[in-house]
């Protein structure tokens, strides 16, 4: 692989996050569909990570992947036609910079489920969480059930206690049946 | 010692198959000289495992111990519809491990199902080591274009495990079109019809010369060669019934027999206009008569017994198309995927879908591992390649309040790519936001494929509201999920727990792998 081309990875992967999805795919502001599928065509030509997968340097291989990460992603909005368009008034707005990347809105949801009311009960639930992942299925129920006297109506927990109460059938089951 | 070499291994629910460049493309057989073989793994007394279809032909001898189609359960949750199916049909047990796993119980102990998987590509690694006289250590492996992040992870672990560094997972369609177009400089679009033993897979192509592009894929994971088969066995319990008011369904043996039955006559029918069905001794009647089963099935009646199967495929196809905003005219060819794809039934039915006859000098049992050769060898830097550009066959979701999930990458997305969505902290002081990935043509949270909860924390304590939090999905090159956060002002990392995922862990893999790897694989002494 020459060197220039090294080179020429490197300083895209650097500004990359300054580039519209026009120059992302080496194309001028009203390319067609048709122009829009040759740039994706040609520039994962150059750009697709498995024509790098035996490179030795894996920073090399992490900015090339970035790179065509951006290509398909400037290939997906630009060939749906009222996504294209929408992208196209943003990035010609006073707000350019922020949208340079087609980015989800942001959600009203709130970000957190609230699993407990108390700080107790959380505290034993997270706790009852750790031990059953580590498989300690005892003690994960044993946590469960405090969590449950701080909180008695709690559903997340009353349906974790009968889940940890399953598997502990279940390991009970297959355990007498490999002594056999 | 000779330079190390990478295959191409096409992991089937019925059948597997395995291939290599070394000058040309090449399947490679086993001792008896078969391309084909059964994914069925057969447990021995004393620790050694027979894998292939010598452990088919032999499945009656001790069916408890003898795994087959764990394709249709890798990578799914112990309550899934798949896993309850299985459960129903098939001779081996299937348990329920932790984090709504599945293990299966042989002997006296419970293996994880890509554990049955990795003794599969096990076999098929020694096949291609002992063929071509090398050590093995790379491979694509395939799967079926609508396999999900689960289905997929999970592949990838039995391939760990068998020893194997997997160079990619690629879609079977995609290989099949490159083991068809490669170096031939085409410009066209393609059709791939990919009829399984387990599952049905449509995938629409556009080849540019050395750039391949899937524009859209479909399918059915639930409609395969097995579906089929199972309609003559239907036809063989109804007329032993009317016959003899004995009810075979009663006896998994009996239906075991009536299976094989079923499929020989099958195939028979792929050349032939009638097939006779005669299975001896099925079972002996209230006075302790020993009775024969003895039917005769037309080409027409089983296409009639079948017909609404073809079109379930053609359905999907539709959608495909739609997807890909092309009509059957637009197709300049079509290559034809499967075992299945042999019954007449279905080459008419494509032929007359398309308007034009599927290509007739490609083996369907071959071509996925053939394609999968070739894209292993380009991976390995012998070759230029082609460039396989695929897309994600599901849409990627999380999941909102009152049990919605909403978009995040539609179906059809090519990848790889990324796409971020922004929370924001809904309590002052919140340190951590729990977010639930899923996959599926649902927007009900309950009806997708939960693909894990992922929790991250270490943020900056701020007051509600104050705090964005960029949400990273990412789809890499082999279709699997990665998702990541970070503070979007200070661009921050946040640590990453994963919740919920029926997965295995590293060490687990670890653990398993050499295990797996000491596995002694028997060799049949007669083929």
């Amino acid at each position: 692989m020459d060197a220039a081309f090294v080179v020429e990875v490197e300083t895209l992967a650097a500004i990359l996050d300054q580039l519209d999805y026009f120059q992302v795919l080496k194309l001028e502001p009203g390319a067609t569909p048709k122009e829009i599928k040759t740039a994706y065509h040609r520039e994962s030509r150059v750009f697709h990570p498995d024509r790098f997968l035996g490179h030795q340097d894996p920073e090399f291989r992490v900015r090339v992947l970035a790179i065509h990460k951006r290509i398909t992603e400037a290939y997906t909005v630009l060939r749906d036609e009222p996504s294209r368009r929408q992208y196209e008034e943003r990035i010609s707005g006073p707000e350019r910079e922020r949208y340079l990347r087609w980015t989800m809105e942001e959600t009203e949801a709130p970000a957190e489920e609230e699993i407990g009311t108390t700080e107790k009960g959380r505290k034993l639930y997270g706790a009852a969480l750790v031990e059953l992942e580590a498989g300690r299925l005892d003690a994960a129920e044993r946590n469960l059930k405090m969590a449950l006297l701080f909180e008695p109506q709690n559903p997340h927990y009353a349906r974790k206690v009968e889940e940890v109460a399953r598997l502990r059938k279940a390991s009970l089951q297959a355990g007498s049946l490999s002594s056999t | 010692m000779s330079e190390a070499v990478a295959i191409g291994i096409d992991l089937g629910t019925s059948n597997s198959c395995v291939s290599a460049v070394t000058d040309a493309p090449e399947v490679i057989p086993n001792e008896w000289g078969e391309t084909v073989h059964a994914s069925v793994v057969r447990f021995l007394e004393g620790g050694a495992v027979l894998v292939g279809n010598e452990a088919k032909r032999r499945m009656a001898d001790d069916p408890r111990n003898t795994v087959s189609s764990a394709k249709r359960i890798i990578g799914r949750y112990f309550f899934s519809e798949e896993v309850k199916r299985a459960r129903e049909r098939m001779p081996y047990e299937i348990k329920e491990g932790p984090n709504h796993g599945v293990r299966i119980q042989v002997r006296d102990e419970l293996l994880t199902v890509p554990e049955i998987s990795a003794l599969v590509l096990k076999e098929m690694k020694e096949l291609a080591a002992t063929h071509l006289s090398r050590e093995v250590t790379h491979a694509v492996i395939t799967c079926p274009a609508y396999f999900n992040d689960n289905q997929r992870q999970a592949t990838r672990d039995a391939a760990r495990l068998a020893g194997l560094q997997v160079l990619r997972i690629i879609n079977e369609p995609t290989a099949a079109a490159l083991a068809y177009g490669y170096g031939k400089g085409l410009s066209q679009k393609v059709a791939v019809y990919d009829l399984g033993g387990g599952t049905f897979d449509i995938s629409i192509l556009e080849l540019g010369d050395d750039v391949f592009e899937v524009l859209s894929t479909a399918g059915d994971t639930y409609l395969g060669g097995d579906d089929f088969d199972a309609r003559i066995v239907d036809f063989l319990v109804r007329s032993f019934h009317e016959r003899t008011g004995l009810d075979l369904r009663q006896n998994k043996w009996c239906l075991h027999r009536l299976k094989e039955a079923a499929e020989r006559a099958k195939i028979d029918l792929s050349d032939r206009e009638v097939a006779d069905v005669v299975v001896e001794q099925i079972c002996k009647d209230p006075s302790g008569k020993v009775l024969d089963l003895r039917v005769q099935l037309s080409r027409g009646d089983f296409a009639k017994m079948v017909h609404d199967l073809a079109q379930r495929t053609f359905k999907v196809c539709d959608e495909a198309l739609q997807s890909a905003r092309l009509t059957a005219q637009d197709i300049d060819a079509v290559v034809l995927v499967g075992g299945s794809t042999r019954m007449p039934i279905i080459r008419e039915g494509v032929a007359h879908y398309f308007g034009r006859e599927p290509l007739g000098d490609i083996d369907p049992d071959h071509v996925v591992a053939v394609g999968a050769a070739i894209h292993a060898n380009s991976l390995m830097g012998k070759e230029g390649g082609t460039v396989l550009l695929d897309v994600t066959p599901l849409p990627l979701r999380v999941a909102t309040v009152g049990g919605f999930a909403e978009v995040v990458l539609d179906k059809n997305t090519p990848v790889p790519i990324e796409r971020s969505k922004i929370f924001t902290t809904s309590r002052d002081g919140q340190e951590k936001v729990r977010i639930e990935v899923l996959q599926g043509e649902s927007s009900q949270a309950k009806e997708c494929e939960s693909l894990g909860s992922f929790e991250f924390s270490g943020f900056r304590k701020a007051g509600r509201g104050e705090v964005e939090i960029e949400v990273v999905f990412e789809i890499d090159n082999n279709g699997i999920v990665n998702v990541t956060a970070r503070d979007r002002e200070t661009g921050q990392q946040a640590n990453t727990t994963l919740h919920l995922s029926s997965g295995l862990s590293p060490q687990e893999i670890e653990e398993k792998a050499s295990r797996i790897q000491g596995v002694r694989l028997a060799r049949s002494e007669a083929g």
